[in-house]
């Protein structure tokens, strides 16, 4: 026997409104064509919930059925979904307000916490020391971003401290 | 002479300095004149504050550009992640006033002001673009007639097209980085997956098998296809996954060649005739004898 889908207007409305306000805003606009999904590369490396999939099932209002799938996390932002969208529903937009909306229930990949961790610290997602690396090649040691830069590192740390990712507790 | 704020990011002053230094030759031989954007941070990567909230994402993004606007530049990055990142903030925040008013709320507390004055480049556009390829090929010391490249431009040069300051006429079929490396002298054929991702980014991280997957398409066309003496490419991201990769594969017996990687202003450093050791010195995948066939007696041009 299939399995059925039940479809329930007030779960889609909040689900759609909920995506809309993370950033999705074209999301109406999807006439579920698949052109998206035809150009992802996280779709043609088997990730199973991206582009049109995704859209599909925000708008059947399954969002908090598949707030634990990672393959919003696979996206790799390249926007040529984006590109090829004959109805402007900008879907890499959609992906991105998905990932907000799972991150902000910290359902997120706990390897993605070294990276929010380095940013707060150094200014820096991505951070080692290199300083024996750059001498080698004739450079000063310290790069002159923030990563040496005490101000800077400051001002990082106040935008994120009073931002909605300075009250998830990950810094 | 030219000049721009030069935005580092994280990749290459962190994990490729040579690609750091390349910038620092080539650009001042050319006509261009670099000044560090002092404190500059992370773009902010996808990964990190635009997976979790716009405005923060924007904030941090348009301190960067703010850094470039307080010195009357516009802002150069040489990572294709970095120049997504900041071309859509920077459309996002001017696309919605009230956007624009929040972030400069969020910038009041350290001082600062977006207004959006500066204008966000890649290195490629810069060399294709202000430098131009004549003055390119005027510079050179060594040829690179007859050596064959595959060219890797990345996705976020790219796309989406409409949110960008300098784009490719198709960018399907983008032609900034084929130009740039035949002014070298370099034969650079087509191959059907040119602009297909590399699998690097999100995807690396989530999914390393699913990245090394969609990696491995991608460098047996270019194998198969072409067979070229070496890979160019303007995305450090590009870089560290073809670099990164390339080895993995062989030991796992996936690939039995390897094909040197460069960025593509460390191949023009070499063609400029800057010292390897510090333009092109670190890499996984070996390019010892490319760089030794490019910078040949036999390549000098008499002038």
């Amino acid at each position: 026997m299939s399995e059925y889908i039940k479809l329930e207007s007030d779960k889609i409305s909040e689900g759609v409104k909920t995506i809309m306000d993370l950033g999705g805003h074209g999301l109406l606009r999807c006439v579920q064509c698949g052109a998206c999904s035809a150009v992802c590369p996280g779709v043609k490396a088997g990730f199973p919930v991206l582009c049109r999939m995704l859209i599909k099932k925000i708008l059947d209002g399954q969002l908090e059925e598949i707030i634990e799938d990672s393959s919003s996390w696979g996206c790799q932002a390249c926007n040529r979904c984006t590109e090829v969208c004959p109805q402007g529903v900008r879907p890499q937009e959609v992906v991105f307000a998905f990932r907000r909306y799972q991150a902000n229930d910290l359902a997120f990949s706990t390897s993605a916490i070294t990276s929010q961790m380095n940013l707060h610290a150094y200014g820096h997602a991505v951070f080692t020391d290199a300083r024996e690396l750059r001498a080698k090649v004739g450079l000063p040691p310290e790069a002159p971003t923030s990563a040496y830069n005490e101000k800077a590192q400051k001002e990082i740390q106040t935008l994120l401290d009073n931002s909605p990712m300075g009250e998830l507790g990950i810094f | 002479m030219q000049k721009y704020g030069m935005y580092l990011g994280c990749n290459i002053p962190f994990k490729a300095p040579d690609i750091e230094q390349s910038f620092r030759k080539v650009f001042p031989a050319l006509g261009v004149e670099l000044e560090d954007l002092q404190g500059a941070s992370c773009c902010p990567a996808w990964g990190t504050a635009p997976s979790f909230d716009m405005d923060t994402w924007c904030a941090i993004s348009s301190r960067n550009i703010v850094l470039a606007e307080e010195k009357e530049l516009d802002l150069m990055t040489g990572c294709n992640s970095c120049f997504g990142v900041l071309s859509e903030a920077k459309h996002f925040i001017e696309d919605n006033p009230e956007r624009k008013k929040r972030v400069n709320e969020k910038l009041q507390a350290i001082e600062r002001r977006f207004e959006g004055s500066a204008g966000v480049y890649h290195v490629s556009h810069v060399l294709h673009e202000k430098v131009g390829t004549d003055r390119i090929r005027q510079g050179l010391t060594y040829s690179l007639e007859g050596l064959k490249a595959a060219i890797q431009p990345g996705c976020h040069v790219l796309w989406p097209s409409d949110v960008y300051q300098v784009k490719e006429k198709n960018p399907f079929f983008p032609t900034i980085l084929k130009e740039l490396t035949q002014a070298l002298g370099a034969e650079v054929p087509h191959y059907s997956r040119l602009e297909y991702c590399c699998g690097m980014g999100g995807m690396r991280t989530t999914d390393v098998e699913k990245s090394l997957g969609l990696f491995t398409d991608k460098i047996l066309s270019i194998k198969e296809e072409i067979d070229p003496d070496f890979i160019v490419t303007t995305c450090s991201s590009c870089f560290l996954q073809f670099d990164m990769s390339q080895p993995i594969l062989k030991e796992r017996g996936v690939i039995d060649f390897t094909i040197p990687v460069f960025y593509y202003t460390q191949v023009l450093a070499l063609a400029l005739g800057f010292d390897p050791s510090h333009v092109a010195a670190i890499s996984q995948t070996p390019r010892d004898a490319v760089i030794a066939e490019i910078q040949s007696e036999k390549r000098k041009i008499q002038k």
